[in-house]
C-alpha cells in the first residue's frame, strides 16, 4: 500500500472514531442506548467478518452464541452475586466452546448443508434449550435476569453516554484485534482453507483446528456480544436472540459486505438506525425493517455481489492507489543467500 | 532397499474399478522418478495414497523407514512430503506472495493470540515468511507478479506458483502431478531446467507425473510406467523407451 | 405419567402420521427444486406461509368455502415460485450456490414481514378448514379420526404419488430428471433447462402452499411458526439425502412421528424442536459421511 493510501486509511478511521465518540455526546438518552446497542450489534457482525469473510461460512445462529454470553452474565451476575467481568469472561469461553462444539459436525459439512445446521441449533437454542421449564438455573425460566450494570475502574457505567463510551471502547478494541488476525498468519492461513481445502491440508494446515478456531473466535466475539447487551439492557431475556435476529444480522452482514472490518460498525448501525430513520421520517414503521434488509439483500447480491462497504472501500482505495508498478528485487539481501538462510 | 518413499504392494478400488494393483516403487533420495503411463492410469490415485487424500485398501507405504498407514495429510506434509497438482490447486482469491507464505505459515509456531495482539515474535516470523517467500518467488521468476491475485495468472505461471508454493514448506520429497499439463514446447523446456535448479538448490528428491515423454525422458533418472493400475516396465529412460510392453501400452496409444 | 402417555400413543401416532404427511408435501416441493435448480430453498416455508394467508384471507376473512381458499393459496404459490426463480435466481446462474441461498434468506424476510404486517404477527389465526370438524372412530379402537386429518393423509399421499408419476411418465418429468442429473447435456438434448428451472420453483412452490394449508389446523398457526416448517421439510428431505423423493417421504413420516409420541411424556415445550434438531443431526452426520451413496431423485 502506498503512504498516501495509509494517510487517508489512518485518516478516515481517526475521524470515525472521533465522530463515534462525539456525537453521542449531543443526542438524546434514548438515542445513546440505542447507539450502544449498535456497537454491540457491530460485535455480532464482526463475528460473522471472521466467520463468513474469512472462512466463507454463513451462520444463522449466531444470536444464540450471543444468548449464551447474555445467559451466563445474567445467571452469574443476578443469580449468583458474581462480578461481572468475570461472568464476562466465563460467558465468552463458554460461548466459545460451544461454538467449537457446533463446528465438529460442521467440519464434514459442505456450506449449504453447514447453513441448515446453524438454523437447527437457533430453533434449538431458541425453541428449547432457552424456553421455560428447560434449564431455567441457566434461562432463569419465566422470569429474566436482571443483571446490573458493572463500573469500570471505579467509574459508574449507569450513565448512558458512559456506557456508551464502554462499548465503543470495546467495539474498537474488537475490531483492532480482528484486523491484526486478517492481516496475519491467521487470516491467510483461513482464506487458504476456504480458497482450496486439499492444497490447504497438503501444504501442512491441520484443516480441522483451524476450523474449530474459527468458529471459536467467532462465537466469543458474539458471546461478548451478548455479555454486554445483558447489561446495556439490564434484563436477559430469549425473545431477544431468537432465529430471526440471527437472519436478519446474517443478512446486514451480507449487504455492508463481510469482507472489511469496517463492515462491523456500519452494520451495527445499520440495524439500529435505520428503523429509526423509517419510523421519523418514512411513512413505514419500524415494523417494515426486516423487508426493506431482505429487498436489499436481494439486491445486493444480484447487482453488487461484494456487499456496500467493500465495494465502496474497494473504489476509494482503487482512485487512491492505483496499479503499483512492479516491485523490484530487494537489493540488500540477494535471494540466493536468502534461500540458504532459511531453507535449512 | 529401503529409499526415501516406498511403496509396497498398494492396492485400491473404487466400486468395480481396480484403481491401483500391487504397485510397488521407490524413490531413492536424491533422484528424480518419472511415472508415466496412458490416461486413468491411476497416477493421481496413486499421488492421493502417498499424501493420504486416499487410503490403500492393501499394500504399505513408507516415507524414510516410516510406515505411512495412519498419518493424516497435513502430518505428511511435515514430515517433508509436498505436491503439486494436476489440476491446479491455488488459493486462487489470494496474492502470488500470499499462496507463497501460507506454507511457511503452517509450520510456523505463530497462535492467533500472538497474530491478535502483535506480539514481537508474531512480526518477526511474518518478516520471515515474506523473505522467504520473495526468495522463492524470485527462484522461480515470479517476484514481478508479487501483488497479483493468483487466478488471474497465466497457466504457465501458475504452475510455476505451485511449484513455489510446494518448495515453501521446505519438503525433502515433492511430488509433481503433470507440471506441464497445459504447457508449450518451450515452457516445457524451461520447466526442466527449473527441475534441475530445484535439485540443485534444494536438495529436494522428486517424483514426476507427466504426459510429456521428452520432459519425463530428460530429466528422470528412473522411470516406472503405469497401465489398469498395474506397473508394466520400470528402469532407466533408455530401457523404458524401448520396452515392446510400454510402447504398445503407452506409445501405440499415442501414436 | 408414564401409564396415561402410552394409553395416549394411539390417537398420537394418527397426528404424527397426518403430520408426517405434510412435511412429505413440504419436503418434496424441496427437493423438487433443489434438484432441479441446485438451490437450497431456505424461503420454503415462508413461501407456504404468504400462500396459507392468502386462503385464510379467502376462506376464513371472506367467507368463501375452504377449497376456494386452497386454490387461491395454490396460486399465489405458483406465482411466488415463478418470480423467485424468474427475477432473482436466473440473474445468478454460475454463481455460488451459498449466493442463491443468502437470497431466498433474503425472500423469507420479505415474505415474513409483508405478511406480519398485513395479517399481524404473532397472533392466533383461527385455521383453515377444507372439510368438517367431525371425525369417525376406528373400528375396534378407541382412537378417533377427525375427516381433516384423513383428507390430509390422502391428499398427502395422492400427491406424492403424483409427483412420481409426473417425474416418470410426462416429458415435463423427463426433462426434469435430465436437468437434476446433468443440466449440461440436458441443453444439448434440446431442454431448455430456464423453462424447466422455473417449472420445478412453481410446482415445488404450490406443494409448500398446499402444505402449508393443510397443516393450519395442527399448530399454533402464526406468521412465524408457518415459516419454520421449513426447517422440519430440511429434516425430512435430509433423511433422503436432498435428493431421493421417496426417501425424503419415510423422512417425513418419521419426523411426524418423533415429534408427536414425546408430547404423550413430557410437558415442556419446545420437545418436538428439540427431537426435529436431533433427527437433522443424525441425518447431516449419517447420510452425508464421505463416501456415502448416491441416491436418485424418483
Amino acid at each position: 500500500m502506498t503512504a498516501d493510501a495509509r494517510v487517508v486509511r489512518w485518516t478516515a478511521v481517526g475521524v470515525g472514531i472521533a465522530l463515534g465518540v462525539l456525537i453521542p455526546a449531543f443526542l438524546s438518552n434514548f438515542l445513546r442506548s440505542l447507539a450502544s446497542d449498535a456497537a454491540i450489534a457491530g460485535l455480532i457482525v464482526l463475528s460473522l467478518v471472521v466467520l463468513t469473510g474469512l472462512v466463507g461460512q454463513i451462520s444463522f445462529c449466531q444470536y444464540s452464541f450471543a444468548a449464551i454470553g447474555a445467559f451466563t452474565v445474567g445467571s452469574l451476575v443476578a443469580g449468583h452475586h458474581w462480578e461481572f467481568w468475570l461472568a464476562l469472561l466465563v460467558g465468552v469461553c463458554f460461548a466459545a466452546a460451544v461454538g467449537v462444539l457446533v463446528a465438529i459436525p460442521a467440519l464434514r459439512l459442505s456450506g449449504l448443508f453447514l447453513a441448515i445446521l446453524t438454523i437447527g441449533v437457533a430453533l434449538f437454542f431458541d425453541r428449547f434449550l432457552l424456553a421455560p421449564g428447560t434449564w431455567d438455573s441457566f434461562s432463569g425460566g419465566t422470569s429474566s435476569w436482571r443483571p446490573g450494570r458493572p463500573s469500570f475502574f471505579g467509574i459508574g457505567l449507569r450513565g448512558e453516554y458512559a456506557f456508551y463510551l464502554f462499548v465503543f471502547g470495546i467495539l474498537l478494541v474488537a475490531c483492532l484485534l480482528v484486523w491484526n488476525l486478517r492481516t496475519g498468519k491467521t487470516g491467510r492461513v483461513l482464506r487458504a482453507v476456504r480458497e482450496s481445502e486439499v492444497a490447504a491440508s497438503t501444504v501442512g494446515l491441520n484443516l480441522t483446528a483451524w476450523k474449530l478456531t474459527a468458529f471459536g473466535i467467532s462465537a466469543a466475539l458474539a458471546g461478548l456480544a451478548g455479555g454486554l447487551s445483558a447489561v446495556r439492557v439490564g434484563s436477559a431475556s430469549a425473545g431477544s436472540y431468537d432465529f430471526l435476529h440471527s437472519v436478519i444480522i446474517a443478512a446486514i452482514a451480507t449487504v455492508v459486505g463481510v469482507g472489511a472490518i469496517t463492515s462491523a460498525p456500519v452494520g451495527g448501525m445499520f440495524l439500529l438506525f435505520v428503523p429509526e430513520i423509517m419510523r421519523a421520517w418514512t411513512p413505514f414503521s419500524t415494523q417494515w425493517f426486516p423487508f426493506v434488509t431482505g429487498i436489499l439483500l436481494i439486491f445486493q447480491l444480484v447487482y453488487a455481489p461484494d456487499g456496500a462497504v467493500v465495494d465502496s472501500e474497494r473504489r476509494i482505495m482503487r482512485r487512491l492507489h492505483p496499479p503499483a508498478p512492479p516491485p523490484t528485487a530487494d537489493d540488500t539481501a540477494t535471494p540466493e543467500r536468502v534461500l540458504a538462510r532459511t531453507s535449512t | 532397499m529401503t529409499g526415501l518413499l516406498d511403496l509396497y504392494d498398494v492396492s485400491i478400488r473404487f466400486g468395480g474399478v481396480q484403481a491401483l494393483l500391487d504397485v510397488s516403487l521407490h524413490v531413492r533420495t536424491g533422484e528424480i522418478v518419472g511415472l508415466i503411463g496412458p490416461n486413468g492410469a491411476g497416477k493421481t490415485t496413486l499421488f492421493n495414497c502417498i499424501t493420504g487424500v486416499l487410503r490403500p485398501d492393501t499394500g504399505r507405504i513408507t516415507y524414510d523407514g516410516r510406515d505411512l498407514a495412519g498419518v493424516k495429510t497435513h502430518r505428511r506434509a511435515r514430515l517433508g512430503i509436498a505436491r503439486t497438482f494436476q489440476n491446479l490447486q491455488l488459493f486462487g482469491r489470494m496474492t502470488v506472495l500470499e499462496n507463497v507464505m501460507v506454507p511457511i505459515d503452517a509450520f510456523s509456531p505463530r497462535t492467533p493470540v500472538g497474530d491478535a495482539f502483535r506480539l514481537p515474535t508474531a512480526r518477526f516470523e511474518e518478516r520471515k515468511a515474506e523473505e522467504r517467500a520473495r526468495a522463492l518467488l524470485y527462484f522461480l521468476d515470479l517476484l514481478d507478479v508479487a501483488e497479483l491475485q493468483a487466478a488471474d495468472l497465466a497457466v504457465g505461471m501458475q504452475r510455476r506458483l505451485e511449484l513455489a508454493r510446494a518448495l515453501a514448506s521446505n519438503p525433502d520429497l515433492l511430488l509433481l502431478d503433470e507440471p506441464a499439463a497445459g504447457l508449450d514446447a518451450r515452457e516445457t523446456a524451461e520447466l526442466a531446467d527449473v527441475l534441475f535448479r530445484i535439485r540443485e538448490q534444494f536438495g529436494v528428491t522428486m517424483l514426476l507425473v507427466d504426459h510429456d515423454m521428452a520432459l519425463v525422458m530428460r530429466t528422470c533418472d528412473h522411470i516406472y510406467v503405469l497401465d489398469f493400475g498395474r506397473i508394466i516396465s520400470e528402469g532407466p529412460p533408455e530401457h523404458v523407451r524401448d520396452d515392446p510392453q510400454v510402447i504398445q501400452a503407452y506409445l501405440g496409444e499415442v501414436a | 405419567m408414564v401409564l396415561a402417555g402410552v394409553s395416549l400413543l394411539p390417537g398420537f401416532t394418527v397426528i404424527g402420521i397426518v403430520l408426517g404427511g405434510i412435511y412429505a408435501l413440504a419436503a418434496i416441493g424441496l427437493v423438487l427444486i433443489y434438484r432441479v435448480s441446485g438451490v437450497l430453498n431456505f424461503a420454503h416455508g415462508a413461501v407456504a406461509m404468504f400462500s396459507t394467508f392468502v386462503a385464510y384471507q379467502v376462506s376464513v376473512k371472506s367467507g368463501l368455502p375452504g377449497w376456494l381458499g386452497l386454490i387461491a393459496a395454490i396460486a399465489v404459490g405458483i406465482g411466488i415460485g415463478f418470480i423467485i426463480e424468474r427475477f432473482t435466481m436466473r440473474p445468478l446462474t454460475g454463481r455460488p450456490a451459498l449466493t442463491k441461498v443468502v437470497v431466498t434468506i433474503g425472500w423469507l424476510l420479505v415474505l415474513q414481514t409483508l405478511a406480519g404486517r398485513i395479517w399481524g404477527q404473532n397472533a392466533y389465526h383461527s385455521p383453515v378448514r377444507l372439510v368438517s370438524k367431525s371425525g369417525f372412530r376406528l373400528i375396534g379402537t378407541s382412537v378417533v379420526v377427525g375427516y381433516d386429518q384423513l383428507t390430509t393423509v390422502i391428499v398427502a399421499v395422492v400427491l406424492a404419488l403424483a409427483t412420481a408419476a409426473v417425474l416418470r411418465f410426462t416429458t415435463l418429468g423427463a426433462s426434469m430428471r435430465a436437468v437434476a442429473d446433468d443440466p449440461e447435456s440436458a441443453r444439448l438434448w434440446g431442454i431448455s433447462v430456464n423453462r424447466v428451472t422455473a417449472a420445478s420453483w412453481m410446482v415445488g412452490s404450490a406443494m409448500a402452499a398446499i402444505a402449508g394449508v393443510l397443516i393450519t389446523p395442527l399448530i399454533n398457526f402464526d406468521t412465524f411458526s408457518l415459516t419454520l416448517v421449513v426447517i422440519d421439510a430440511f429434516t425430512a428431505a435430509l433423511i433422503g439425502r436432498l435428493t431421493s423423493l421417496p426417501y425424503a417421504v419415510v423422512g417425513a413420516g418419521l419426523l411426524g412421528l418423533a415429534q408427536t409420541y414425546p408430547r404423550a411424556f413430557f410437558n415442556t415445550s419446545g420437545v418436538s424442536e428439540a427431537v426435529t434438531f436431533g433427527l437433522l443431526l443424525i441425518a447431516l452426520a449419517v447420510l452425508f459421511r464421505p463416501g456415502a451413496r448416491k441416491l436418485r431423485m424418483a
